[in-house]
C-alpha cells in the first residue's frame, strides 16, 4: 500500500523549509535511509533520508517550494503500482488543516444562539448564496480563520499583550483564576518559560516576535527585481530585526595593541602548519575572550524576560561569524574556555568551510553564549557589530593595521587593531564593558601566556 | 469603464458606509491614511442599514410605539392621558418626521466626522477589478474607478425575499420600507419571528394595527433560551399581537381591498386576511456581485467572505468588515471589526478576538443575551451552575410598575468562570453591558456578585443572580445546600 512520507520534524524549532533538489524522480526505486531530498532550512541544507524502501510514487513538491513539517513529500509504493491520490484522509491532511479542524468543529458545536438568531432567524433561507471558492490562494493554507466569539479567557489587554509580544495566546497556559491568562503568563511565555509545546517553542525560544510595522511603501521610477526574502536571508533579518527590537544596545570602543600577537603567530604559524592547522589570530581572540568571559560571567549570559531572571551561563560556546555565499552564519566553538588555541583554529576553518558549504551540522549553529565578528578581515577599521540574541554581547574586529603609537615616550611604529563590543544594556553596564575589553585586551596584549596555557 | 481609465488613488478605499464601513474609515483617516467611502447612497449613505433602515429607525419606532405602555403605565398610576393610547392615538406622519430627524442628525454627524478628517465619498456601487482597483457604477459617482492599497469590504446585506412573496415596495413590503410607513395598516401580517419580525410587529401592534406573526419554526425568536422567550411570547400575545408558529407563508393574494396571505401549517392550509404584509425572514449578503473573481478573497460556504482575526481576506490587500463576513450581523460587531480592519492595515497588531457578541432584542420587554446561555453551555460540555434573580423581587423593577423578567447566570460549576448572561425584562438592553464586560474580562461569578451595585437600580439583579448561582443570594428564599 503507498505510503505519504511527510516532511519530518528535522528538529530545533524548525517548521518549514524549502525545496533545493530532489535526489530521485518518480519511478525510481528507492532503499530505506536513502537521500531523496535537499531541504534548506533557516538554519542550513540538509539531506531528507527516506523511511521506507519502495518505488517513488509521487513528488509533492516542486524545487523552490517551501514544505512545512508535516506536509506530504513524497509518496511511496511498490514497483508497477500507480500513484492513486491521496491514501488515507488522516495520513494526508496537512498539518493546517489539522490545526484548523478543532477550529471549525468548535464553532459549529456552538452556533451560539444569539449568532445563529442574528443572522436571520428563519431556517432554510430560500435565495441564499451558495458555496463559492474562486481561485486558490497559496495563503489559504495559513488562512486562520476570525472565530466569533473567541474561546480564549483572557482579558483584553492581555490579548493584546499577546499580540504585540508575537504570542499565540491559545498555546499561553492560564495561571489565573479559572485558568485565566494573565500578563504574566504570556511575558513569561514570550520569554521562553513556562510549559511550552513543541510548536511554540520555536517562537518561545527566541523571545519576542517582530511588531507589525506598517510596510514601507516607494515609487519605483527605474526598474527594479524582486528577490524573494526566505531561507537562510529570511532568517538573518528575523533575528536581526529582534535583536534591535529586544535589546537596549551600547557599544564600547577600543584599541588594541597586537605588536606581540602579530609575533607570535608569526613564530608558531610555521609549526601550527605541519600539523596542518593554519593559526589565525581569530583563534587567539576567540581564546582571550573565553578567558574573559570566565571572569565576567555577566557578560556570558541571557536574559529571560519572562522568569525576569539573568541566566549566567557556566559554559563558553564562542560563535565566530561567517561570511557564506548565502549570507551571515554563525558556527560555535563549544567550550571554547576548554580548547588549545590550535584545536581553536582548526574547529573555526572547518567549520567555516562547512559553513560556506551550507553542510554543517544545526547542532553547531546553536547553543553559543557569546559572538565575534572579524569584519576587519574583510575591510575596515572598525564596526558595530548587531548583538546576536539572546547573547548579550558581540565583539567586533577591525583590520590589523601598522600605525605610529607613543610607547613610553617614544613613537613606535605598532600593530594596532580596533575593537567594538555591542551589548545588551539591560545585562551589561558600561563601566561592566569596559572593564570586560580590558581584560580581553590583557591576554591578547600577552599572547604567550595564552599560547602556553599558563592562564 | 475600461481598465486604462485614469483612477484616483487612496490609500485605504472602504465599500459600504454601514457601521463596519464609516467606522473603519474613520479610524483609518485618525491613523493618517487618505482614504474614500463608496456607497450607492453616498454622503446620504452615511451609517447604511444600521442607521437608515435598521437599528436606530426601528429602534425610534419601537420607541415611540413603547410610549403607548407608557401611558398605559400612567393610566394605571392614576393619570389622566385622555385618549390614551388606543388605536388612532398617534399621528404616524408626525412620528416619521421625528424619525427621519433622528437619523439626519445622525448622518449629518459622521459626515461632520468625514470633513474633519478628510473622508471623501464617492456615491456609487463599486465593484472589483483587480486586487487594488475598483470600479464605480452610478450616475452619480464623479468618478468610476479608485486605485487603493488597501480595501475594507463592508457591503453588508439585504432582506431575503420569499417565494410567493416577493417584495413589490407597496403591499409587500421589507423591514426597510415598513420602517417608513406613515399609518397602521389595520391587518398586518408579519411573516419571520426572528427579532426584526418581533420589534416591528410589536410596535405596529401598539400603534393599532391588528397583527399576526408568522413563524416557521416552533417559536418565536428561535435559537433563543426558551425561557426567556416564553416571557416576551406572554408579553405580545397579551398586547393582541396573534403566533402562528411552524407555519410558512407560501403567497399572497390580492382580494378586493384586501390582500390574503396564504399558510401552509401543520394542520393543514390557513388564509389570512391583511392589508399589508411584512417580511422579515433573515438577510442574505450578496458577495459575487462585487465580482471578486478578479481578486484573491474567498468565499466560505455560506457565501460570506472569509476573513482572519485582523478582518484580513485571503487577499492580503482587502479586508471585510460587518455583515458580509462570518459571525452574528450585527452593528455593534461590525463597529469593532472596523475598527480592528482600519488598525489592523495600518500596521497596529488590533484583533477582533471578542469572547462576547451580545445580542439584544427590542421587543417588549426587551431580551438581551451576553455569551453563552444555558443549553448552549452544557452542550458544550461545561458543567453548569445557573443563577436567576426575577424582576419581581427587585425594588426598583416595583417601583417602576415593570415586574415581569428575569436575570439569569450561567457559570462553570468548577471554576466559577462566568459563562453567560441572559436578561428579560425592562431595560434588559441597557443592563447588558455589565455582563459583556464581565465574560470579556473573564471575571468569575464571584466577581459580578462582590461588586457593589448601586441600590435601587435593575443593575442589583446581576449580582443578586450571581450570588443565587453561589448559593449566597439574600434576597430570594435560601436553597438548601447554599453557601452558608
Ligand atoms: C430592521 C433592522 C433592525 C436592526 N436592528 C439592529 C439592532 O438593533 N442592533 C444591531 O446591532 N443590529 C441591528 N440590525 C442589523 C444591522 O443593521 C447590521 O448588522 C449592520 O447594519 C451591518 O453593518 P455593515 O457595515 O455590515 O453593513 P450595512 O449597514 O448593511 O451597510 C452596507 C452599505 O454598503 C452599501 N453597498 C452595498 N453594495 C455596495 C457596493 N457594491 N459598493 C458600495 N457600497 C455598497 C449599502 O448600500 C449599504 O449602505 C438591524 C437590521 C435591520 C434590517
Amino acid at each position: 500500500m503507498a505510503f505519504d512520507f511527510k516532511f519530518p520534524d528535522v528538529g530545533e524549532g524548525i517548521h518549514e523549509g524549502e525545496l533545493v533538489e530532489w535526489l530521485v524522480k518518480e519511478g525510481d526505486v528507492v532503499k530505506a535511509d536513502q537521500a531523496i531530498a535537499n531541504v534548506e532550512t533557516d538554519k542550513a541544507v540538509v539531506e531528507i533520508p527516506c523511511p521506507k524502501a519502495g518505488t517513488v510514487l509521487k513528488l509533492h513538491a516542486k524545487v523552490g517550494d517551501t514544505i512545512k513539517v508535516g506536509e506530504v513529500l513524497v509518496t511511496i509504493g511498490s514497483a508497477g503500482e500507480k500513484y492513486a491520490g491521496p491514501a488515507a484522509a488522516p495520513a494526508v491532511t496537512p498539518p493546517a488543516a489539522q490545526a484548523k479542524a478543532p477550529t471549525a468543529t468548535v464553532s459549529k458545536a456552538q452556533p451560539t444562539a444569539p449568532s445563529s438568531m442574528a443572522r436571520g432567524g428563519t431556517p432554510a433561507v430560500p435565495g441564499a448564496p451558495k458555496v463559492a471558492a474562486y481561485s486558490a490562494d497559496a495563503s489559504a493554507a495559513a488562512f486562520e480563520p476570525m472565530q466569533v466569539p473567541s474561546q480564549v479567557l483572557a482579558m483584553p489587554h492581555t490579548r493584546q499583550l499577546a499580540r504585540e509580544l508575537g504570542v499565540d495566546i491559545k498555546r499561553v497556559p492560564g495561571t489565573g483564576p479559572a485558568g485565566r491568562i494573565t500578563d504574566e503568563d504570556v511575558k513569561r511565555f514570550a520569554g521562553g518559560g513556562g510549559s511550552v509545546s513543541p510548536q511554540a517553542g520555536a517562537a518561545a525560544a527566541g523571545g519576542m516576535a517582530l511588531p507589525a510595522f506598517e510596510k514601507a511603501s516607494w515609487l519605483a521610477t527605474g526598474e527594479e527585481e524582486r528577490v524573494a526574502l526566505k531561507g537562510l536571508r529570511k532568517k538573518i533579518a528575523e533575528n536581526m530585526s529582534r535583536s534591535n527590537w529586544m535589546v537596549p544596545t551600547a557599544v564600547q570602543f577600543d584599541e588594541v595593541d597586537v605588536s606581540e600577537l602579530v609575533e607570535a603567530r608569526e613564530k608558531e604559524k610555521a609549526r601550527a602548519e605541519r600539523q596542518g592547522v593554519k593559526l589565525t589570530y581569530l583563534a587567539f581572540i576567540a581564546k582571550a575572550v573565553a578567558h574573559a568571559l570566565k571572569e565576567f560571567p555577566y557578560v556570558n549570559a541571557s536574559l529571560d524576560e519572562g522568569k525576569q531572571e539573568i541566566v549566567l551561563k557556566k559554559y563558553y560556546n564562542v560563535g565566530i561569524a561567517v561570511d557564506t555565499p548565502d549570507g551571515l552564519m554563525v558556527p560555535v566553538v563549544k567550550d571554547a574556555d576548554q580548547k588549545s588555541i590550535l584545536e581553536i583554529a582548526k574547529e573555526i576553518s572547518e567549520k567555516a568551510a562547512l559553513a560556506r558549504e551550507r553542510k554543517i551540522a544545526l547542532g553547531d549553529l546553536r547553543g553559543g553564549t557569546f559572538t565575534i565578528t572579524n569584519i576587519g578581515s574583510v575591510g575596515g577599521i572598525g564596526g558595530i557589530a548587531v548583538v546576536n540574541y539572546p547573547e548579550v554581547a558581540i565583539l567586533a574586529l577591525g583590520t590589523i593595521r601598522k600605525l605610529p603609537r607613543v610607547v613610553e615616550d617614544r613613537i613606535l611604529l605598532r600593530h594596532v587593531m580596533n575593537v567594538s563590543l555591542s551589548f545588551d544594556h539591560r545585562v551589561v553596564d558600561g563601566a561592566l564593558a569596559a572593564r570586560f575589553v580590558n581584560e580581553v585586551k590583557k591576554h591578547l596584549e600577552d599572547p604567550y601566556a595564552m599560547l602556553l596555557e599558563v592562564i | 469603464m475600461v481598465m486604462g481609465e485614469l483612477a484616483e488613488q487612496f490609500d485605504v478605499a472602504v465599500l459600504g458606509a454601514g457601521p463596519g464601513g464609516y467606522v473603519a474609515a474613520i479610524r483609518a483617516a485618525q491613523l493618517g491614511k487618505h482614504v474614500v467611502v463608496i456607497d450607492p447612497a453616498g454622503i446620504q449613505g452615511l451609517g447604511g442599514v444600521c442607521l437608515h433602515a435598521g437599528c436606530i429607525p426601528s429602534k425610534a419606532i419601537i420607541y415611540a410605539s413603547t410610549v403607548a405602555s407608557t401611558l398605559e403605565n400612567a393610566m394605571a398610576l392614576g393619570f389622566d392621558v385622555g385618549k390614551g393610547c388606543g388605536k388612532g392615538a398617534v399621528d404616524l406622519k408626525k412620528l416619521q418626521e421625528w424619525k427621519n430627524n433622528v437619523v439626519r442628525k445622525l448622518d449629518t454627524g459622521i459626515a461632520g466626522l468625514f470633513t474633519q478628517l478628510g473622508v471623501e465619498t464617492i456615491t456609487g456601487k463599486a465593484f472589483f477589478q483587480s486586487s487594488n482597483r475598483v470600479g464605480i457604477e452610478g450616475e452619480k459617482a464623479s468618478i468610476h474607478a479608485v486605485e487603493f492599497k488597501k480595501c475594507i469590504i463592508a457591503t453588508g446585506g439585504s432582506p431575503i425575499s420569499l417565494p410567493g412573496l416577493a417584495f413589490d415596495g407597496s403591499t409587500v413590503l421589507s423591514s426597510a420600507e415598513a420602517l417608513d410607513l406613515d399609518f397602521a395598516p389595520e391587518e398586518f401580517v408579519v411573516v419571520g419571528g426572528g427579532y426584526i419580525g418581533v420589534e416591528l410587529g410589536t410596535a405596529f401592534q401598539r400603534f393599532g394595527s391588528r397583527v399576526t406573526l408568522i413563524e416557521f419554526g416552533e417559536r418565536i425568536l428561535p435559537g433563543l433560551d426558551p425561557d426567556l422567550v416564553a416571557v416576551v411570547e406572554q408579553r405580545i400575545r397579551a398586547a393582541g399581537v396573534k403566533i402562528v408558529t411552524k407555519a410558512k407563508a407560501t403567497g399572497v393574494e390580492k382580494k378586493g381591498k384586501k390582500l390574503v396571505v396564504q399558510v401552509e401549517t401543520a394542520n393543514g392550509k390557513l388564509e389570512v386576511s391583511a392589508d399589508k404584509v411584512l417580511v422579515a425572514v433573515g438577510r442574505k449578503t450578496d458577495a459575487r456581485a462585487l465580482k471578486l473573481e478578479n481578486t484573491r478573497v474567498q468565499l466560505d460556504e455560506k457565501g460570506l467572505i472569509k476573513v482572519d482575526a485582523q478582518g484580513r481576506t485571503t487577499d492580503s490587500s482587502i479586508f471585510a468588515v460587518g455583515d458580509i463576513t462570518p459571525g452574528p450581523a450585527l452593528a455593534h460587531k461590525a463597529y469593532r471589526q472596523g475598527k480592528v480592519a482600519a488598525e489592523a492595515l495600518a500596521g497596529l497588531k488590533s484583533a477582533f478576538d471578542n469572547r462576547c457578541v451580545p445580542l439584544v432584542v427590542f421587543s417588549s420587554p426587551e431580551l438581551a443575551v451576553a455569551g453563552l446561555g444555558e443549553a448552549e453551555a452544557r452542550q458544550k460540555g461545561r458543567s453548569v451552575v445557573v443563577g436567576k434573580f426575577p424582576y419581581s423581587a427587585s425594588g426598583r423593577a416595583l417601583s417602576v410598575n415593570r415586574s415581569e423578567g428575569f436575570v439569569k447566570v450561567v457559570g462553570d460549576a468548577k471554576t466559577h468562570e462566568l459563562l453567560g448572561v441572559s436578561i428579560v425584562g425592562v431595560q434588559a438592553s441597557n443592563l447588558i453591558s455589565e455582563a459583556s464586560l464581565a465574560i470579556e474580562c473573564g471575571a468569575l461569578l464571584e466577581d459580578v456578585a462582590h461588586t457593589i451595585h448601586p441600590h435601587p437600580t435593575l443593575s442589583e439583579m446581576i449580582a443578586e443572580a450571581c450570588e443565587d448561582a453561589l448559593g449566597e443570594c439574600t434576597h430570594l428564599p435560601f436553597k438548601k445546600g447554599g453557601k452558608k
